[in-house]
């Protein structure tokens, strides 16, 4: 109507959210896919030489066909990030703010103890991700809510010491270095960006999604892993401030009006009403805190193709991807699995 | 409660939202645009122009507006049934002539000038008629075309008789009369214009020709599919607008006793503009002759007033073209966006603190905990039925529930693998009890209380109540009765939840919170019905208790159960047992140990239960988000509760898996097992319970043990 710009002053726009259309057309290829391994929790894989590296609150294992996986060293705390870099060297963030390399503690700059994610460049520096100075990992909800913009995105020379290349981002959650930048996911904005020498630049936006992290794949592009669906609810608490202040003071986190690894685990989650269960079905299509994606980018990071898990899956919660001897893995961190499946 | 929650409670609270929701959903306030502007022209004109309001001016003025009128009512018929008249100007002059030269060249009677003015009318109007309806033309382009001829016929007639007219010598009293006299202070034009539209709204709005042409203005196909001859129907509003149209010629004609060449110029735009400013839908369908009326006075006092105030033919025209335009618009982008505003207004919600509750979470240690047990239950009916609210078993053990198709499913015992349709009724058939004779009594949501014999007669008992005096909607109506019961002398109490949505909307009660939930009582002695409670939210389940004393019924969105006392000291009154439960209770119904099944339709959440604190968030919610995206309580999750009288919690039984049984709107225990309804589900469970007397039925503790 004409008169809805006047209108909105007073009422608010209408919230939406990009449609899982093009290339996030629906599917149930996460739900359909082989369960690599049983891992509660499963959250960062990588590739470390011809090791299989995943992590598991504050386990790290090394998966294998053959066998259950094995775990393979215990931390004092989560685990919330890890990265192998071309010679083997295992860099590991905990969820107490510190960051081990080959074992040995790595001095951060006061700031840095939210690590989310992890990358080696081709040129041998690392990468490192910081979602929020307010908050660690494990707070990432809160972070969210309070609505922060206080991550940023950091560097590290070989053989110099950890800069800053860019803050001010809303929850970096995924690295990809390529040159002298990166393409980092920012997932409370529902964007990836370009951070390097001339600043943050947007480079894929409107995602249907919280995206998580970014790996290479082979062929050129890139795999990036979705780790909840945009909720238009959610979006819109956001909006209201004494609702979702009140609702951070008094209600219990796992129970909050917010993006979740997993959900539909206990009666007292809010329950939107396309997700009510009629006639013995849970509607795929329902408004959901949870799911899994996928999605396959091309070398100018557009969307190809993609894998889901909908509202009625439970392969949710999909935080890394990485290919690896042609197979796509996934770590499923709401279903407490890793699937494999044929790389797209 | 701080401040800021304190105003809110107060501003949702106190300030009546709902009721625009309600006026807005009312077809009157289609009227209250023209007639807004029908007072502000009034207004504006009389206070202007002195001696607006003078007898005589108003009586010149009102006999010109009586044929306006007439013209005018005649037009808004056409355009109810879909079409467009622009001819009614040429048809008013041609008749005006027919009776002037029938009356002066011919020297007839006046009743002869009036049947030929009728029959010119008759004609005129048949043949618009027949072109449009018959022969289908458009209705626009015809009526032009016969705008045009008529109009080339009036002129050319005008031009060779006008001088014989006005030289013959013709005169009757009765002509005069028509023209000049009174009756009553009320002139004959007005007069004429009044009775017909009295009776042309009777026949629009309750007589069956009128229907068919609402029906057939409102969509044609759908007219057609319903058995309405549209053709004829079309061509009857036309004859109708022309003899309109001709009985108002005649009067200007006994009026100016004569002809001239500009009689009738422009009416056609005048009444087509009345009728639109009035709000007639250019489309079809919607209207009425009281709008037409309103549209004539607001037409003829501008035009009237601005030629008295000294303005030209240039800046009348003008005005009633900026007129045209804006009535066109506002009724377009009205009925294009009215139910938009509807959606975005209706939902009202209320400021409710909810109480602190015990946990139900397995392992709480609360009497609430719930559990896992009845996903063991045994599916019936599973993938053929759905939504049985209620269930109930007669009898021979035979079970019977609703379905939301509207039907009442027999399952045939002992294993309950055959069934078949006890009885349709339609509606949402949701709360089941047997009566002393054996007649199932069913408490159907958007219908009211019926009754099915056991030879399978439908029968209605009860669609209302006494309205209240305040309200906007007509709350007699029952919009969404929920469950009964029935006490020992045949009275049946029985709930209807809310007034503010339709049964198949339940659980958007829920986001509003407002309490409009009912407790009824339908006396079969006189068949009449009573409203004994008021101003519940949401009242659900009815159950009779042991003694029959008193009656138990639930309140779902505040989640209690109150006692309604039937006899005793407290006669009359309503009392609080259990209150602040984790769930939302259901139906209620008599347990074999003298204590109460309840169900649970769903569980509170932390979350939703502070946007019940948040009424602001909640409204622009339901503005601002389509509906599969609102917040609801967790209906995904439910269960059985037993309680006993004096409201402690002795066991629960849940579905926590969510499979079998997610949502639990009734339960029925039958010779030690228990049967499960669920208003969502597409099964009836049968769950065996433990210790339970086996030969117990709910027949025999109502009714007594048959031999």
């Amino acid at each position: 109507m004409i008169l809805d710009p006047i209108l909105d002053i007073f009422r608010g726009r209408a919230i939406t959210i990009p449609p899982p259309d093009g290339a996030f057309h629906p599917n149930t290829a996460l739900d359909d896919a082989k369960a690599f391994a049983e891992l509660p929790d499963a959250d960062n894989l990588c590739r470390a030489g011809d090791r299989l590296l995943a992590s598991s609150n504050d386990g790290l294992y090394a998966l294998s066909d053959e066998r259950a996986p094995d775990r393979i060293e215990t931390f004092p705390a989560a685990i919330t990030a890890l990265a192998a870099s071309a010679d083997g060297t295992l860099a590991v963030a905990l969820d107490d703010g510190t960051l081990t390399e080959a074992g040995a503690t790595v001095e951060l700059p006061s700031g840095v103890g939210c690590i989310t994610a992890l990358a080696y460049a081709p040129d041998g520096s690392l990468w490192l991700a910081n979602g929020s100075d307010r908050h660690s990992v494990s707070g990432w909800v809160a972070d969210l809510m309070e609505k922060n913009a206080a991550g940023s995105v950091w560097r590290r020379a070989p053989g110099g010491s950890l800069t800053r290349v860019a803050d001010g981002l809303e929850w970096p959650y995924g690295l990809l270095p390529d040159g002298d930048g990166a393409v980092v996911a920012e997932s409370w904005r529902h964007r990836l960006v370009r951070v390097g020498t001339n600043g943050v630049r947007p480079v894929l936006e409107h995602l249907p999604g919280y995206p998580a992290r970014l790996s290479p794949a082979a062929g050129g592009g890139a795999w990036l892993a979705i780790f909840a669906p945009r909720n238009r609810l959610i979006e819109f608490v956001l909006q209201e401030k004494h609702y979702r202040h009140d609702m951070m003071a008094s209600v219990p986190r796992e129970f909050w009006i917010a993006p979740a690894l997993s959900s539909g685990n206990s009666f007292l989650e809010p329950l939107q009403c396309g997700a009510i269960r009629s006639m013995g079905v849970h509607k795929a299509w329902s408004p959901s805190r949870s799911g899994g994606f996928v999605v396959r980018l091309d070398a100018d990071l557009v969307p190809r193709s993609s894998l889901h898990s909908r509202a009625n899956g439970h392969r949710h919660g999909t935080t890394s991807v990485i290919e690896s001897g042609g197979r796509l893995l996934v770590a499923s961190r709401g279903g407490n699995c890793v699937l494999a499946g044929e790389a797209l | 409660m701080t401040f800021r929650e304190r105003l809110q409670a107060w501003r949702y609270n106190f300030v009546p939202d709902h009721v625009i929701g309600e006026i807005l959903s009312k077809r009157w306030t289609d009227n209250a645009i023209p007639f807004i502007a029908l007072v502000v022209t009034v207004a504006t004109f009389g206070s202007l122009i002195p001696g607006f309001f003078k007898l005589y001016s108003l009586q010149e003025s009102t006999r010109q507006l009586g044929e306006f009128s007439l013209v005018v009512i005649g037009l808004t018929v056409v355009m109810l049934g879909g079409g467009i008249d622009l001819a009614v100007g040429s048809i008013f002059a041609l008749s005006a002539f027919a009776a002037v030269s029938t009356f002066f060249i011919l020297e007839q009677p006046v009743w002869v000038a009036l049947a030929a003015s009728l029959g010119t009318g008759l004609i005129c109007g048949a043949i618009n008629g027949y072109l449009i309806g018959f022969l289908r033309l458009r209705a626009f382009i015809t009526t032009l075309v016969t705008f045009i001829i008529g109009r080339a016929l009036y002129d050319i007639l005008v031009v060779a008789y006008g001088s014989q007219i006005q030289m013959s010598m013709a005169s009757s009293d009765t002509w005069d009369f028509i023209g000049d006299g009174t009756v009553l202070g009320l002139s004959v034009p007005v007069l004429s214009a009044l009775i017909l539209a009295v009776i042309v709204h009777i026949a629009l709005t309750r007589s069956r020709p009128g229907w068919h042409v609402l029906a057939v203005g409102g969509s044609r196909r759908s007219a057609h599919n319903a058995g309405i001859r549209v053709r004829q129907t079309v061509f009857l509003t036309y004859v109708f607008s022309g003899l309109c149209a001709a009985a108002a010629g005649f009067l200007i004609a006994t009026r100016l006793s004569g002809a001239g060449p500009g009689t009738g110029l422009g009416l056609e735009i005048l009444a087509l503009t009345a009728a639109v400013v009035g709000g007639n839908s250019l489309g079809g369908g919607r209207g009425s002759v009281v709008k037409g009326l309103m549209g004539a006075v607001i037409v003829l006092v501008m035009t009237n007033g601005l030629i008295r105030l000294g303005y030209g033919t240039g800046t009348n025209q003008m005005v009633l073209g900026i007129l045209l335009a804006v009535a066109v618009t506002i009724d377009i982008r009205w009925l294009k966006n009215r139910h938009k505003v509807l959606n975005e207004v209706y939902v009202a919600p209320v400021y409710l603190r909810m109480g602190e509750t015990q946990s139900a979470v397995p392992g709480s240690g609360t009497p609430f905990e719930l559990n896992n047990r009845l996903s063991a239950a045994d599916p019936i009916g599973l993938g053929e039925l759905e939504g049985p609210e209620d269930v109930i078993l007669d009898r021979e053990d035979n079970l019977y529930c609703g379905t939301r198709h509207g039907e009442i499913v027999r399952f045939f015992a002992p294993d309950y693998s055959r069934s078949e349709v006890f009885a349709h009724i339609g509606g949402f058939p949701l709360g089941l009890a047997f009566d002393k004779s054996g007649n199932l009594l069913s408490c159907v949501g958007a219908m009211g209380l019926y009754s099915i014999s056991p030879q399978r007669e439908v029968r209605k008992l009860s669609a209302e109540t006494r309205r209240t005096f305040t309200s906007v909607v007509d709350d007699a109506v029952l919009r969404d009765p929920n469950d009964l019961d029935i006490a020992p002398d045949g009275k049946v109490y029985f709930t209807d939840s809310t007034k503010r949505y339709d049964a198949y909307d339940w659980a958007l009660d829920s986001i509003e919170n407002r309490a409009t939930g009912r407790l009824l009582v339908y006396d079969p002695k006189d068949g009449s019905t009573r409203t004994l409670l008021d101003g519940y939210r949401y009242t659900n389940g009815v159950c009779m208790a042991h003694d029959n004393k008193s009656l138990f019924f639930c309140e779902s969105w505040a989640c209690r159960i109150h006692r309604y006392w039937l006899e005793g000291p407290k006669a009359g009154t309503a009392e609080c047992v259990i209150r602040d439960m984790p769930g939302y209770p259901d139906n209620v119904n008599r347990a074999s140990d003298g204590s109460y099944w309840m169900a649970w339709l769903g569980m509170r959440t932390p979350s939703f239960d502070l946007s019940l604190r948040h009424p602001g968030m909640r409204k622009r919610m339901a503005r601002r988000l389509p509906q599969d995206d609102w917040l609801f309580p967790n209906i995904n999750t439910g269960g059985v509760v037993k309680f006993t009288e004096a409201g402690e919690i002795v066991a629960t039984l849940g579905d926590l898996s969510g499979q079998a049984h997610p949502s639990v709107t009734s339960m029925r225990e039958h010779k030690g097992y228990l049967y499960i309804g669920g208003i969502l589900n597409n099964r009836v469970g049968r769950y065996r319970i433990e210790g339970a007397d086996t030969g117990w039925t709910g027949n025999d503790s109502y009714w007594g043990v048959r031999s």
